[in-house]
């Protein structure tokens, strides 16, 4: 038992050593001794994580803490750093670290071409999987929104990477801004929250739960239900850092940065905060019915378009972006309908294979000098055999075929959709459905596009080589994490072992009979999403290996549609006209007139004003007897009116 | 109260003083002509406030006023002296006792 | 003990003083021409230490069938007076050396004078009676109209010289007809006897009042405050410099126990009536000082306008009208004279090549050809400025504080916003020092004005120290003069 919280507390400090060293003396010690640094910390954290699962599986995830640190002790405020012991945070931990080490070891090859140094790259990875791990083991909101904000800056500085690339830059601030906006009704959602239940500490939430159920909130001359408010606000808190639909703008962009990071933060772990937080707020979410369907909305539509956007994408990266973005809509569907077991199955096996898929480009990548339109590359199957053998196992992981990770989580959250049988809950279905037809077709269109037909640059083609060992040694790993995770995983996540495996980490609600039902839809239900698979990739193959020109013409043919999906549905230009083009205005406005009229104003008009006065001071001193001699009088007289009728 | 008083009452010492006063004090602003004008519209000041003391004396058949108009002569003189030969003084260096001419320093 | 004897003990500082003076006197004549100088300088330092012991040693009692009073308050005035008398005498001994053998030096009555002078401010301190007051306020004045104009060949000596006397005669004139129509209310000039007659009265009557009103005039001109300000400024540039150092010390001084005495004794019942009288003319000066004196640039002038706003500060603790406050005023004075006669040392010793220069742009890269001096000149300006811990800082602090206890809001915020006004040119001269590439060097100055100016200079810096005596002594000033 004290082994696994010391492992655990071990598993999640031994990161922020490594990067607070190599960071902070990156530049004296030298690039290699950081790197040394930064992967040993992170190999021996991931032993103690994955020590500290096997261990809490052996003797039982009954949630327990580890306490660090008091934090804030301010009248009834209390927050402090602690660690949360239990499956949830564990299970995340281990994932979180496993994903990271790899990822750090990848970066060693991958980065290796940079004329910067990189110690303060490997810096920020563990900084990063130090703020994640923070978000995970928290025991109260305070030291989640910590990490919240900790992972959100990490990942403002690793997009803004390369510093010198305006794109890059501008990447980042926009992550970070549009995250902020969503952080802002997080932070009212944890106000209420205090304001509601008093703590901030989970367990005394949770508790609490069953006597606030009445409790109301009245907005707009409407008296709304405080749960509902509360979930709500936590949700579009989830919507900002997972990239859901109104404010996903930011994933695309933060492209910018490495491919190391987009592995780590933007597949595997920081947009999957959001979905933890809504499983770890399960106890309040399940009270919170209107919410949810909100979140099977927002989650189903994310999903869908998403995926129409990806199917056209040139760029190889962006492709991968717009897939996480809906696969993190399958996810938020599966809590909406209250199945947030098959979320987080979902969630790890996604983790194993999106990463090994942005690895795999980025293999890719390496390998064609930095060239990432996909329109520019083909027929680099010979060239790069591995890749192109890890990026089919990744690809079929995500399509979802039978046995591969993706086939068991996918498959979970449909049933539990179809199951649920509200009307929203099968509009999520049906998009669901066509969704998973729209993934295969456009992970086979990567695949034949990058590694078949014939080369648009045949010259590229020429140069390509396969990766370094240090990139390929974690490509194999993952491979083999997105083959048999969801076999190993799906008895304890979503299967018999569930209730063992949980232990109350995840709360359902008595009338949440969800996880049972979704073992019992009709065979055909269960199949539909294999068959959209296969029909997905099969038409990838006729659209772009057996007759190459037909997506050219389709485009020609339905122009304003492929435009309008080219352009991620004009969701930036929206934006633009309704956000920024006001706010720049408003700024502008406020530092002419404001700062430089009135502000500095004010102080010019003085010193103007005190010199007049003292010019017209000593103007009357005119240096005349007489002058002088009748001032005194006028004085005396005024002085005397002045005291007699005062 | 004496005699001289009583016969037509404080009143008209009073006006007297203060006329004299503001003849005085007038005198010291109006004229364009020469300083010593200024040095004999000073000692009327002073005068009036000694036809002030003594009239107020006599009233209140308190003697210290006219014990204080005596010093206030002897002052009034040793001012007048001092007067006249800062006069003189700035005379030989300036060569002119025009009021308007003393106006070398200003601002 | 026989009323004479008392009367001689009490008046001993006074009577030792004057007769000092004629000896000195006598004793300048009697040296052959041109040499009388020094002597009767050093006679004359001789003679204020002396009667600086006396005064501390002399009892408090009631003399001279009630014209002359001595207490705790009086003998703080005099000290004042003494010191600045003494600083002054100081100064124009450094200003003779280093004027030498011009036609024009300074001649051997001008410490006397200074002498007399302070005897005068001694006499006006002790003041029982309008007699004493008007005597020894003509004492005083007189010999300073002659001060101002013993440069015998500059012209503009002989026009201030001039100027004050004109105008000063007009303000005496002005005084004594007030103190006339006060004399007319009460039936009698001692100040016992008008505090009874004023209690007795009720009713305050409209001649009266005149006449306070009348008596305020006269020593707000003593003291240059707006609007009856205006011969300071040319006054102190044509005056030789060692006098205007004497003229904005120990007349300052006599002229505010004067106020203070006869304000708070006589006239104390009457307090709420001439409170707004010298509330307006605290903020008048105030605001004046400060405004006119950032376009002037000769540095003899600007001290006339700073002193000008300094009067107006300290009529802020007569303003409160409590004890509070005429403690705050007797510290700022002390303040006022240390920082005083320091800057003056200093402008005494700007000589270039032997002549004088008295303009602000002469003091030029002070900082590189004379270190010393500009880092004492520096201190005085900071601490007139109000800056803490130097001296000027609790002088303020301290009038501020009883002017805002007496709730006299405004006053505090004319005053904030004043000094916030002229602290200007208080630091432009510093910046003129320390930031402009130099002028022509200076000559060096004269050990003595070094001896007056560092002193001054330390005392302004370690003003914190003596804070605390001081207040002691200035709250039993206070209290004398109360009770």
């Amino acid at each position: 038992m004290q082994t696994d919280l010391h492992l655990f507390a071990v598993a999640i400090l031994l990161p922020l050593a490594g990067a607070a060293v190599a960071g902070l003396g990156g530049r004296l010690m030298g690039d290699a001794v950081a790197k040394i640094i930064t992967l040993g910390c992170m190999a021996i954290a991931t032993l103690c994580g994955v020590g500290a699962l096997y261990g809490g599986w052996s003797a039982g995830f009954a949630p327990r803490a580890v306490a660090l640190a008091d934090w804030v002790n301010a009248g009834g405020f209390h927050a402090t750093w602690t660690l949360r012991f239990d499956t949830l945070s564990v299970t995340m931990t281990a994932m979180v670290l496993c994903v990271s080490l790899l990822v750090h070891c990848y970066s060693l090859g991958y980065m290796s071409h940079e004329t910067m140094p990189t110690y303060r790259f490997f810096s920020y990875l563990s900084l990063f999987t130090f703020a994640m791990l923070m978000l995970v083991s928290s025991n109260d909101l305070i030291q989640l929104f910590f990490g919240w904000e900790g992972v959100g800056l990490a990942s403002y500085l690793l997009i803004g990477y390369w510093y010198d690339r305006p794109s890059a830059t501008a990447a980042a601030i926009k992550a970070f801004v549009v995250n902020r906006v969503a952080d802002l009704f997080f932070i009212v959602g944890i106000g209420l929250i205090y304001v509601l239940f008093h703590t901030v500490q989970y367990d005394q939430i949770f508790a609490a739960v069953p006597q606030v159920l009445g409790a109301y909130y009245p907005l707009f001359g409407t008296a709304f239900s405080m749960i509902e408010v509360i979930c709500f606000l936590l949700f579009v808190g989830a919507m900002g850092k997972s990239a859901q639909l109104f404010f996903h703008t930011w994933l695309p962009d933060a492209m910018e940065g490495p491919t190391p990071v987009s592995a780590l933060i933007h597949a595997a772990t920081m947009v999957t905060a959001g979905v933890f937080l809504m499983a770890r707020m399960s106890p309040l979410l399940e009270f919170a019915p209107q919410t949810r369907l909100f979140v099977i909305f927002i989650g189903a539509t994310t999903c869908f378009f998403a995926a129409t956007v990806g199917m056209v994408q040139p760029d190889i990266k962006r492709t991968i972006a717009y897939s996480t973005c809906s696969q993190l809509g399958y996810m938020f569907a599966a809590v909406g309908v209250g199945a947030y077991q098959a979320s987080v199955f979902h969630l790890t096996t996604h983790a194993f294979f999106k990463a090994l898929l942005f690895l795999g480009a980025g293999s890719v990548i390496h390998a064609v000098h930095d060239e990432q339109n996909m329109f520019r590359m083909g027929g680099l199957w010979k060239k790069l055999p591995l890749t192109y053998a890890v990026m089919w196992i990744g690809s079929l992981a995500l399509a979802g075929v039978f046995p591969f990770a993706g086939y068991w989580s996918k498959d979970a959250i449909l049933n539990a959709l179809w199951a649920s049988g509200s009307g929203m809950s099968q509009y999520a279905w049906v998009l669901g459905t066509i969704t998973a037809f729209i993934t295969a077709f456009y992970s086979w269109r990567l695949l034949f596009l990058v590694f078949h037909g014939a080369p648009a640059d045949a010259h590229l083609r020429d140069a390509a080589h396969e990766s370094p060992a240090a990139m390929t040694v974690p490509l194999v790993l993952l491979a083999i994490g997105a083959v048999v995770a969801g076999v190993a995983l799906a008895p304890f996540y979503i299967g018999p072992k569930q209730e063992l495996f949980w232990d109350g980490a995840i709360f359902n609600a008595p009338a949440n009979t969800i996880m049972e039902t979704l073992e019992n839809v009709p065979a055909l239900i269960a199949l539909l999403p294999s068959i959209a698979g296969l029909a997905g990739i099969a038409l990838a193959y006729v659209f772009y290996v057996a007759s190459p020109a037909l997506p050219a013409s389709m485009a020609r043919s339905f122009g304003p549609v492929y435009r309008f999906l080219l352009n991620k549905w004009y969701f930036d230009e929206i934006y633009t006209v309704i956000f920024v083009r006001p706010y720049a205005a408003i700024a502008r406005a406020l530092w002419k007139e404001g700062d430089e009229g009135a502000v500095e104003g004010l102080p010019r008009d003085l010193v103007r004003a005190t010199a007049t006065g003292a010019a017209e001071a000593v103007k009357l001193q005119t240096g005349s007897i007489a002058i002088y001699a009748f001032t005194m009088l006028a004085g005396l007289v005024v002085l005397l009116t002045v005291a007699l009728c005062g | 109260m004496t005699p001289a008083i009583a016969a037509i009452g404080l009143g008209p010492y009073l006006v007297v003083s203060a006329a004299l006063l503001v003849l005085g004090v007038f005198g010291i602003f109006l004229n364009r002509k020469n300083v010593i004008i200024i040095l004999m519209s000073m000692e009327l000041i002073l005068l009036s406030a000694n036809l002030n003391f003594v009239a107020f004396s006599s009233a209140h058949a308190d003697l210290s006023g006219q014990i204080m108009v005596l010093f206030v002569l002897t002052i009034a003189a040793a001012e007048a002296a001092i007067g006249l030969a800062i006069v003189t003084v700035y005379f030989r260096n300036r060569g002119s006792i025009q009021v308007e001419d003393v106006t070398m320093m200003k601002g | 003990m026989s009323d004479s004897a008392v009367n001689w003990t009490l008046a001993l500082p006074e009577i030792a003083l004057a007769l000092s003076g004629l000896v000195i006197l006598v004793v300048g004549v009697l040296q052959r021409r041109g040499e009388g100088f020094f002597p009767c300088a050093m006679l004359t330092i001789a003679a204020f230490i002396g009667c600086g012991f006396l005064v501390v040693l002399s009892p408090d009692g009631v003399g001279y069938a009630s014209t002359f009073v001595n207490d705790s308050f009086a003998r703080f005035m005099k000290i004042l007076a003494l010191a600045g008398g003494l600083l002054a005498t100081v100064v124009t001994v450094g200003y003779r050396r280093e004027q030498g053998t011009v036609s024009d030096a300074l001649p051997f009555e001008t410490p006397i004078l200074m002498l007399f002078s302070t005897l005068g401010a001694m006499i006006m301190a002790s003041s029982a009676n309008l007699m004493t007051l008007f005597v020894g306020l003509e004492l005083s004045s007189l010999s300073i109209y002659i001060l101002c104009a013993l440069e015998r060949d500059r012209v503009a000596s002989s026009e201030a010289g001039l100027k004050y006397f004109v105008l000063g005669s007009l303000a005496s004139g002005i005084l004594l007809y007030g103190m006339s129509l006060v004399y007319g209310y009460a039936g009698t000039m001692e100040y016992g006897g008008l505090i009874a007659a004023i209690h007795a009265g009720g009713e305050i009557p409209a001649g009266l009042m005149v006449g306070i009103v009348f008596v305020v005039v006269g020593l707000c001109f003593k003291l240059s405050a707006v609007p009856f300000h205006m011969w300071t400024p040319d006054v102190y540039q044509g005056a030789p410099t060692p006098v205007t150092a004497y003229m904005a010390g120990a007349p300052k001084f006599a002229a505010f126990a004067l106020f203070l005495r006869v304000m708070v004794g006589p006239f104390g019942m009457v307090a709420p009536r001439w409170q707004i009288l010298i509330e307006t003319v605290s903020m008048l000066s105030m605001v004046y000082g400060a405004f006119a004196a950032i376009p002037q640039t000769d540095i003899k002038r600007l001290m006339a306008y700073s002193s000008i706003g300094h009067m107006g500060y300290a009529m802020m603790g007569l303003a409160s009208a409590s004890s509070a406050g005429v403690r705050a005023t007797l510290i700022y004075l002390a303040a006022y004279l240390v920082m005083n006669a320091g800057v003056f040392a200093g402008i005494a010793s700007m000589r270039r090549k032997g002549r004088e220069v008295t303009a602000i742009a002469d003091l030029a890269g002070l900082s590189k050809t004379d270190p010393g001096m500009a880092a004492a000149l520096a201190i005085f300006m900071f601490s007139m400025v109000g800056a803490p811990p130097l001296a000027g800082f609790f002088g303020k602090f301290m009038v501020f504080a009883a002017a805002w206890q007496a709730g006299l809001y405004v006053l505090v915020c004319v005053g904030a916003v004043s000094s916030i006004v002229g602290a200007y040119y208080y630091l432009r001269v510093v910046k003129v020092m320390y930031f402009d590439a130099p002028a022509e060097g200076l000559d060096r100055p004269a050990p003595s004005l070094l001896f007056v100016s560092g002193g001054m200079g330390l005392a302004t810096v370690f003003f914190i120290l003596v804070l605390g005596p001081l207040m002691t002594m200035a709250q039993q000033a206070a209290m004398a003069l109360a009770g």
